[in-house]
């Protein structure tokens, strides 16, 4: 399960957050963890919307 | 004086015996082969549980691929027993039952080579270079132990076999792989370019004849040691070298600097364990709820890096604000400006970041294979 990012500015940043662990992900395609969530998306889930800051 | 010119890329005495080369740079291109580094742990026991997904939990760079959980743990020199000569660490894993392996089961340890590092094997082309892989490995079983080396799109594959003969003695072993002209290989990229696996137990479907590169999936030799079969049994290794040629040479020895170097291209983590209220990053409060702090990664990493925390990490201002939450606003290879959720600072205030006291006080950030 994964969170979505927003940057100070309360717009959605290039990150997604693992719930699991608190983990912070990039949006890089070379990050393993990365394709991860591609995957994950890939598989018809939806991320969690982001807390506003 | 004149200087001559060396036009080839092996020297040779009278009597056409390889000399040794006079650098030996790269020429293991394993990383932490001799399992000297282990950020994540500092030599604790962990039992995988990750099923199904290339997991990164003990030594550096040694990743775990296992079916089902909870049926071995490694530990850097797990059992304390005397490593080679030479060698002062080694990875062990103990079994935890005699589990019963399905045809589908596997439970494996290995590493993945990044392309960038073995580009030069020319694999896939006509040009293919034939690569030793050697270790020291030790275990309660004897029999026919074995693994793989095969390509980042895990569908071309080299089983090996290999050869314990005597129980709870170090063996070692070689094992000499003619380069694959065929097979699709990354080459020189941040991708994976070979990943060498070693198994502690495979299933039929997965398993296939050692000695040669064929497609499918064929991650193990067919009847291979399943070490997870025995409860209590040990498999432990150390010393592990692929280096272009068809023998194996000494194993290349790295100063400890270098080493961490090389291991903190893909991991690095920050512990109240290596140095009580460490400080890693500095930046300001930008809000009262948030501190942006960048962070210098001590080595250039492999990709954009997830970052992770543990413990107490704490914003320190004028007082200490405890985080709650991480946020990546902006990430390169050598560094990234993060948003650190908090409370009750002051806008504007400089800050900088520090870790806890304990080692379950960290920060961790990883661009691992």
């Amino acid at each position: 399960m994964y969170k979505q990012c927003k940057n100070i500015d309360n717009s959605i940043a290039d990150c997604v957050i693992r719930i699991e662990d608190g983990a912070c992900i990039p949006f890089s395609l070379g990050n393993t963890d990365y394709q991860a969530y591609l995957k994950w998306l890939e598989a018809g889930n939806t991320p969690l919307p982001a807390e506003n800051n | 004086m004149a200087y001559g010119t060396v036009n080839t890329d092996i020297v040779s005495d009278s009597s056409g015996g390889r000399l040794a080369p006079i650098s030996s740079v790269m020429r293991n291109r394993i990383i932490n082969g001799a399992m000297v580094i282990d950020q994540r742990n500092a030599g604790a026991s962990v039992t995988p549980t990750t099923v199904g997904a290339y997991t990164y939990s003990s030594v550096d760079r040694l990743w775990y691929l296992i079916s089902q959980s909870s049926k071995f743990t490694i530990q850097q020199n797990a059992g304390a027993i005397t490593p080679p000569n030479g060698f002062f660490n080694y990875v062990g894993v103990t079994s935890s039952a005699a589990t019963s392996v399905g045809s589908g089961d596997y439970f494996w340890i290995g590493q993945s080579i990044e392309g960038f590092n073995t580009s030069d094997f020319s694999w896939g082309t006509a040009n293919a270079k034939t690569v030793t892989l050697s270790a020291w490995v030790y275990s309660s079983l004897t029999g026919t132990f074995g693994g793989s080396l095969y390509n980042s799109a895990s569908n071309y594959f080299y089983p090996f076999t290999y050869t314990i003969s005597s129980a709870n003695t170090w063996t070692q072993i070689s094992i000499t792989v003619t380069g694959p002209t065929s097979g699709t290989w990354v080459g020189a990229t941040n991708g994976v370019g070979v990943r060498v696996l070693f198994n502690l137990g495979a299933g039929s479907t997965l398993s296939g004849t050692a000695g040669s590169w064929a497609s499918g999936s064929a991650y193990a030799p067919t009847g291979a040691v399943n070490v997870v079969s025995t409860n209590g049994a040990t498999f432990y290794i150390t010393g592990v070298q692929l280096e272009v040629g068809s023998s194996a040479t000494g194993f290349e020895y790295r100063q400890y600097g270098q080493e961490l170097a090389l291991c903190q291209r893909y991991y690095f983590k920050v512990s109240g364990s290596n140095a009580p209220n460490a400080t890693w990053g500095s930046g300001k409060m930008t809000s009262t709820t948030n501190a942006g702090i960048h962070a210098v990664h001590p080595a250039p990493m492999r990709d954009l890096p997830t970052w992770s925390y543990g413990g107490t990490v704490v914003v320190e201002g004028t007082s200490g604000f405890a985080i709650s939450a991480i946020a990546v606003t902006y990430s390169s290879y050598i560094a990234t400006r993060l948003g650190l959720t908090i409370s009750g600072a002051t806008a504007g205030q400089g800050a900088f970041a520090t870790v806890g006291s304990t080692s379950s006080d960290y920060i961790q950030a990883s661009a691992e294979l």
